[in-house]
């Protein structure tokens, strides 16, 4: 124990362990990335690499909010369940009421815009649920987002009785999801995900509420002393989760014109995947964006390689799980080391 | 004299007061001992007064009679076996999300096994060993390796439910009999098979291991150490208990009921279905939370969550009755958030009390 103590300051590069653990996802996306050059055909041609992060944007969206609440020590699992929902309302609202004997053809006719901001509040009244339940009432997070995935999910069935909406759209429903870079792949989702990533990886680093969230994750009666208010924060960023995956929802619905009340089947795992992949620990306190962007592409390009090499798709959930096993084992060890 | 007196007031105030308290803390636990079998009561009151000829699966006559009663706990094996070891699990602070998962796994196997021309004791040996892995597996990764419960859980969740998919033959959706490789008809003998009173061996089997598990928790030493685990582990372990040792084998005899609960469902339904135990962990945590166990371990009991289990099962085949099936995610996330809520107000009072 004294040892260890003794040891800590020894170790004075200026890097600290999150960063360290960055560069060492870094690493082992540059490695995974070549050895899937070799392996797979095809890997190495630029479209594929610009697809690895085209592809993927709504993980990276759901992410930042995963990652900021993983931080504090709390699990977000609604978030799937989240994008369904406005997916399908964003829908519901926009639909002419055309008053035509099928059910599913039939919305409230409402203008985009307003569609889109009563879908994105009821998204944020799914995460303010969340928050009231595990700030207020101190209920474990992963019981609770259960049960509000479940809510979320169920009223998208029950809207869309199990099935789909898409016909009698305005023209303006899908030009959020047409529009982009033209000439390239690159859809106005991805411009909107990379803003989002830069303005939380600002809020992370430089913003004393980005800060705040570490200290809260690391020792929550510590931050609650030092006048922090614990449950304003953590409503703040489930809401703030919530909206992220219901401006992924939108954006998901405009691009296929359609509410699918089966859309973003299991992201919540894949956006819990990424964030441990960038090594944020649910311990507490410890993780970053950026890192978590790197996880991002590290499992684009496992679940890429796997589809390259003709895998079945249901090879996705045993690779996410080996991998995912890996990763936490491997940084714990990676961190082990550093500190001595 | 004067301060005797003085005494005497304060000591009956004292005692009023003491007695007032002593009864709302009394008249709390008494709702808290109770509420669950007047609920089920209820439910069950509810859905013999209602009528259900419409459901086939009372096609056969009203909710009370033999028949359906028979049909109701058959297809309740799977919840009743699982959520008995899941409250022990959780009485020591700990969760397993993977138990649907680890159950369709061992359902695919079962079926694999006994399609590829396994005998019925090989079958049953090996899928129970499947369990044990399983368990083992998750044990190693919470206790040894340290990773976070609900992580490692929801991780193998996936892990398992892949390689159940994997099992499975691409153009298929489950294991199951054809032309050229007909499924032997003695797959029903565990699941479907009538042995007693009209129920099948998995259901007596799934009745024997609540029993053990009960006593377990009230009368063995395994039961008062989960509960200590649970209530505090720093001290539990202070005091000489080896809660890895302990956690861990509750952890494997969570994975031996879901491979019981796995074959019960593969008997049953005469295949292999890779996503037949999905949802299964939020209905045990329902059951358990309908049961009284507190969030965070250190107290609860088995038997409830056993009568938590039947008031899902009611419910789940009683809003079958009513309302379409695009309701039931809807209906079973409510009946989550409203076990969460009775939970909070009766488990969290008496600690405050």
């Amino acid at each position: 124990m004294e040892n260890k103590l003794e040891r800590k300051p020894a170790v004075s590069t200026k890097l600290s362990d999150e960063s360290f653990i960055t560069f060492f996802m870094i690493g082992v996306l540059i490695v995974l990335f070549v050895l899937a050059c070799f392996v797979v055909p095809n890997f190495y041609r630029t479209q594929n690499m610009i697809n690895l992060v085209t592809n993927n944007w709504f993980y990276i969206v759901l992410g930042i909010g995963v990652s900021f609440l993983l931080i504090t020590g709390n699990f977000d699992m609604s978030v799937g369940g989240n994008i369904a929902l406005t997916a399908v309302l964003s829908v519901y609202f926009c639909q002419a009421a055309t008053g035509s004997p099928n059910d599913l053809a039939n919305g409230l006719g409402l203008p985009y815009p307003v569609a889109i901001g009563l879908a994105l509040l009821c998204a944020m009244s799914v995460g303010a649920l969340n928050a009231f339940f595990i700030a207020r009432l101190k209920v474990p997070s992963i019981i609770v987002t259960l049960g509000t995935m479940m809510l979320a999910r169920g009223t998208a069935q029950v809207v869309t009785e199990g099935a789909q909406r898409n016909t009698s759209l305005p023209d303006v429903f899908g030009m959020l999801g047409s529009m982009g870079i033209p000439g390239t792949t690159i859809k106005l989702a991805v411009l909107v995900m990379l803003a989002l990533v830069i303005i939380a990886l600002i809020v992370e680093k430089r913003t004393v509420f980005g800060r705040r969230i570490y200290l809260i994750g690391a020792n929550p009666k510590a931050a609650r002393l030092s006048g922090i208010s614990v449950e304003r924060y953590l409503t703040a960023l489930y809401i703030l989760s919530a909206l992220l995956a219901g401006i992924a929802g939108i954006l998901l619905a405009s691009e296929f014109r359609s509410g699918m009340s089966g859309q973003a089947t299991g992201y919540e795992f894949d956006a819990l995947v990424i964030s441990l992949l960038g090594g944020v620990s649910i311990a507490g306190g410890f993780g970053s964006v950026g890192g978590m962007f790197v996880g991002a592409l590290i499992l684009a390009v496992v679940k890429s390689s796997a589809t390259g090499l003709l895998l079945s798709p249901n090879w996705q959930f045993t690779l996410k799980g080996i991998v995912t096993f890996i990763a936490i084992i491997a940084q714990r060890y990676a961190l082990d080391k550093r500190r001595g | 004299m004067n301060s005797q007196e003085h005494t005497d007031v304060i000591n009956a105030k004292e005692k009023t007061l003491r007695q007032q308290f002593d009864q709302s803390a009394a008249v709390r636990s008494v709702i808290k001992q109770f509420y669950i079998y007047v609920v089920l009561a209820l439910i069950v009151l509810v859905l013999s007064v209602v009528k259900l000829d419409q459901v086939s699966l009372f096609g056969r006559g009203s909710f009370l009679s033999p028949d359906s009663l028979i049909n109701l706990l058959r297809s309740s094996v799977p919840i009743l076996t699982l959520s008995a070891p899941f409250t022990l699990l959780m009485i020591s602070g700990y969760i397993d999300l993977s138990v649907g998962s680890a159950m369709s796994l061992s359902a695919v196997v079962f079926a694999w096994l006994i399609l590829n021309g396994f005998s019925f004791l090989p079958t049953l040996g090996l899928t129970l060993i499947l369990g044990i892995v399983l368990g083992s597996f998750n044990g190693l990764l919470v206790m040894k390796l340290r990773i976070t419960p609900v992580i490692a859980t929801l991780v193998t969740l996936n892990l398992f439910k892949g390689i159940a998919l994997l099992i499975v033959p691409n153009n298929l959706s489950a294991i199951k009999g054809s032309a050229q490789q007909p499924m032997p008809a003695w797959i029903n003998d565990y699941g479907r098979q009538e042995v007693f009173l009209g129920l099948p061996w998995a259901f007596w089997i799934g009745v024997l291991m609540i029993i053990v598990l009960i006593i377990v928790q009230r009368r063995t030493l395994l039961g008062k150490y989960a509960a200590a685990i649970g209530g505090n582990r720093t001290a539990a372990e202070l005091s000489g208990i080896n809660a890895v040792k302990y956690v861990w084998v509750l952890y494997i005899v969570l994975g031996l009921c879901a491979a019981l609960a796995g074959m019960a469902r593969a008997s049953y339904m005469s295949l292999g279905d890779p996503l037949s135990g999905d949802g299964m962990e939020t209905n045990c945590i329902i059951a358990v939370l309908l049961g009284g166990t507190s969030f965070s371990g250190g107290e609860g009991s088995v038997a409830k969550t056993i009568i938590g289990a039947l008031i899902i099962v009611c419910v789940t085949v009683g809003l079958l009755t009513v309302i379409p099936a695009y309701w039931q995610t809807v209906a079973k996330g409510t009946v989550l958030i409203v076990a969460v809520v009775l939970n909070h107000l009766l488990v969290r009072e008496k600690v405050k009390a």
